[in-house]
């Protein structure tokens, strides 16, 4: 028998075991996770096995691109207008302050780390730093949304935090594509290349003008294996153009998304195709991203732990002061951004998309940073997200009690 | 037309940013691959609004916008996609094999060989005989002595026998086809897999014998065919218990793991050097018949629910591979050897069928479902090619030619057979086109 197939099989062995293992750990502990195909991915790729090689990795480089672009394209198909338009300002302000903090201090602190420790530019710093803030800014809806069917309670606390997990993947996905237009290394044989503000154009352009030209194309389709084709095709058209201009394709695929499920009949069927693909792309990507993940050659441990700590704080202080300007904090409590920890796929999305990126800084320091926030916060996130809803709970039949016994003193 | 039309204004787009990109990238491969999708898919519409199956729309695109006629594909790009290709292959593959339960491989198995073995026989008689006699008309046998002649007719009449498992599950999936024409089809389709490598085999060992390659690749010897085939069925029976386990005690994710299946299945099977196809035939059947009721069925239409898209990746794939031009030139060559081959396809079926004692719809249609041709034939002459570089890259030629003309012809056959022998499902695309006016009677 071959070293090569001895190996495939410790790698099936080994998935199996972490699978089994890591679905007791999520049925015990309420964990939400998806390292094991990560770990997957790590056995697979060249620094175990090498079952992913590099023509491996290119030739289902579509998958990878289209797992990218579906993860925009379901990030998207939140900006339902019909359903955003019912809910009060609010909330939209304690969002938006919640990711603007938390992008801002995070690339704010990587910036002044990298400086520091690599002793770079500032204006080369600010690139991983604030590809570091867009990761940040990423925050997972899987556990809340564990939590809240779990409980069955649909409060003010799990509308709010639902509302900011889609405006933070907005923040994320918006700062991390006009990063790569800012950082876009100039096409060779063109007469003039194209400026940042120009390559930003064309990144939404491609969104705008696909998204239209997709809605005309599926038209009133209802058939789900027939939409499936459909938005794969599209996605992967619309990645697959982003990537081949060195873009982002999760600003264009998201463009797409919220044009789709806001202009299309069958928006029902367009959700249902975009939740059932979802998952296995997810997979998907989290194996591809530990296939690629290489040790990086720098000094990794301390950036990480700051990018953590840093992240942690923005989170749970940005949440509280957007909470404080809003007179929310006796509804949401002063620890709700607690519940934003999770990271979740887009943070591997915007990661990957970094690594897969050409002359871009600290490529794999950014990368390891994403997969170990990733792999940390997911343990903790459904936990996390439990005690603020359970305490937002509780605050709410206090209240009630209270206003009860008031209205019964009263008589 | 709309969709045409969109599609027309989306090529337009992809060529206003191919000077922005950077070229030689992989990029520029996934961004033809999308567009390749949505052209099939729009193809394959079209296909279904004139009466034809959906993948013959699928191929048709594919050969528009493949390498050789528009390009919009290039060949490299046609190349880097390769791994999805046969990953498509090794899910379709697991998808027949679960399709057959073991009480009717043993209630059918005895008909089922009867009738592949006439056919089988009369196939590769026909051919063989055809090559020989009229060896004149063909380019490398034209001035080729005695042995080398009977060695390459041989070759040849043992890939040419090769039926299609892809387009026979693309057709079944697409009609949702149920019935005895259906199964019987399947059932010679899948059983012929092992056999042909049984004649492939042998044909490789006599043309050694009679012309000494040229070339490299590995000698054929009777323990290495028996090790492909045995440890085919060995690999994939314990692969099919991995996977039941697995269905047993996790159970979940089911379309995702459907995938990881095929991929470590096809990769295992070439780390030990056996049939990658039977592989994954053997463990979708050991899948299906061994676990518990119910767990194999949530298998199989979590596969089922994945089929579509990757049959208009593979069909796609396939037709931007056919040279136009080449199947063109070779067309008065090909044509007359399509017709014996379907010929002796009938007789053989006919023959079987009479033997096997089968009912007249097997009688009477089965043999439209064999006409088709596709990858594992192409595979076979590649092995050709390696060991006879200088003759093998002309009869590879000749057989990628016959092998687009049957891929086309083969499921339009095959879906007049299903839609004529009443066996596709009231819902399904073949019952649509017979509920037309006039589509029964072929009017």
């Amino acid at each position: 028998m071959s070293s090569a197939l001895v190996l495939i099989l410790v790698v099936v062995g080994g998935y199996l075991a972490a699978h089994v293992a890591s679905d007791w750990l999520g049925r015990r502990f309420l964990v939400v996770s998806g390292a094991e195909y990560l770990l997957l991915g790590v056995l697979l790729g060249p620094q175990v096995s090498s079952v992913i090689g590099a023509d491996v990795f290119g030739g289902f480089a579509p998958f990878l691109t289209l797992a990218l672009g579906w993860v925009g394209v379901v990030v998207g198909a939140q900006f339902s207008l019909q359903e955003l338009v019912r809910l009060p300002a609010a909330p939209y302000r304690i969002a938006f302050l919640e990711a603007f903090l938390t992008l801002a201090a995070v690339s704010g602190a990587m910036t002044l780390v990298f400086t520091w420790m690599f002793r770079m530019e500032p204006a080369t710093a600010v690139v991983p730093a604030v590809a570091l803030g867009a990761v940040a800014t990423a925050s997972a809806p899987t556990g809340i949304g564990l939590v809240a069917r779990r409980l069955g309670w649909r409060g003010p606390v799990v509308k709010q935090l639902q509302l900011t997990t889609a405006i933070d993947a907005l923040m994320a996905i918006v700062a991390f594509s006009l990063l790569l237009t800012v950082n876009h290394a100039p096409p060779t044989g063109t007469v003039r290349p194209p400026t940042p503000t120009e390559w930003a154009v064309i990144s939404v352009g491609i969104g705008c003008v696909g998204g239209t030209l997709f809605h005309l194309f599926l038209g009133n389709e209802r058939k789900i294996d027939r939409l499936a084709i459909g938005l794969a095709g599209a996605t992967m058209l619309a990645s697959g153009g982003a990537a081949y201009l060195r873009l982002s394709p999760l600003l264009p695929t998201m463009l797409i998304g919220a044009i789709l499920v806001n202009t299309s009949g069958s928006r029902e069927e367009i959700r249902r195709v975009l939740a059932m693909v979802e998952r296995p792309l997810y997979f998907v990507l989290l194996i591809f991203a530990g296939a690629a993940w290489v040790p990086s050659t720098r000094a990794w441990l301390l950036p990480v732990l700051v990018f953590l700590v840093v992240r942690t704080g923005a989170k749970v202080g940005g949440g509280y002061l957007g909470a404080r300007f809003n007179d929310a904090l006796p509804t949401l409590g002063w620890g709700w951004g607690r519940a934003l920890l999770g990271q979740g796929g887009l943070a591997v999305a915007i990661g990957l998309n970094y690594l897969l990126q050409e002359e871009v800084p600290l490529a794999n320091l950014v990368f390891t940073a994403a997969l170990v926030s990733v792999i940390v916060m997911d343990v903790a996130s459904a936990r996390l997200a439990e005690s603020v809803v359970g305490s937002a709970r509780r605050r709410r039949a206090e209240l009630y009690v209270a206003a009860q016994s008031g209205r019964t003193e009263e008589a | 037309m709309r969709r045409l039309f969109i599609l027309v204004l989306l090529l337009g787009g992809t060529q206003l940013i191919l000077p922005l990109g950077a070229q030689g990238q992989g990029s520029q491969a996934l961004l033809s691959f999308g567009f390749l999708i949505l052209a099939a898919y729009t193809v394959g519409e079209l296909a279904t609004a004139v009466r034809l199956p959906k993948i013959v729309g699928y191929l048709v695109a594919g050969v528009i916008f493949g390498p050789h006629v528009l390009g919009t594909v290039t060949l490299e790009g046609a190349s880097q996609l390769a791994p999805v290709s046969q990953l498509a292959i090794a899910l379709i593959a697991f998808l027949a094999g679960a399709e057959l339960r073991w009480g009717e491989v043993r209630d059918r198995g005895p008909l089922l060989l009867k009738m592949m073995s006439a056919e089988l026989v009369c196939s590769f008689a026909a051919l063989f005989g055809l090559l020989y006699v009229f060896r004149g008309f063909v380019p490398f046998l034209a001035d080729a002595p005695e042995p080398q002649v009977i060695a390459f007719a041989l070759l040849f009449a043992a890939i040419a026998i090769v039926h299609s498992p892809a387009v026979t599950m693309a057709l079944l999936t697409e009609t949702r086809a149920r019935g005895p024409v259906t199964r019987t089809t399947l059932g010679i389709v899948l059983l012929s897999d092992v056999a042909v490598v049984v004649f492939f085999s042998a044909a490789l060992g006599i043309a050694r014998m009679l012309v000494p390659p040229t070339g490299g690749g590995a000698v054929v010897s009777v323990g290495m065919v028996v090790w492909e085939i045995g440890g085919a069925l060995l690999v994939g029976a314990l692969l099919g218990g991995v996977v039941a386990l697995y269905l047993r005690y996790v159970g979940k994710d089911l379309a995702f793991f459907a995938i990881l299946v095929a991929f470590f299945g096809q990769e295992i099977a070439r780390l030990a050097h056996v049939e990658v196809l039977l592989t994954l035939l053997t463990a979708g059947f050991v899948t299906e018949n061994v676990s518990r009721e119910g767990e194999g069925v949530e298998l199989l239409h979590a596969m089922e629910r994945s089929a579509a898209p990757v049959f208009v990746v593979f069909f796609a794939l396939s037709g931007a591979k056919i040279e136009v031009q080449q199947v063109a030139a070779l067309l008065p060559l090909v044509i007359p050897i399509a017709l014996v081959r379907a010929g002796a396809i009938w007789t053989g079926m006919r023959l079987g069928a009479r033997w096997a004692g089968a009912g007249e719809p097997e009688r009477k249609y089965a043999w439209m479902g064999l006409i088709s041709q596709a990858g594992v034939a192409i595979g076979l002459a590649s092995i050709v090619a390696e060991a006879y570089p200088e003759q093998g890259a002309v009869l590879g030629t000749l057989l990628l030619a016959l092998i687009a003309v049957n891929e086309t012809v083969g499921p339009i056959l095959f879906r007049r057979a299903i839609v004529a022998s009443g066996e596709a499902a009231p819902d399904g695309e073949g019952a649509k086109a017979a509920r037309a006016p006039g589509a029964a009677t072929g009017h």
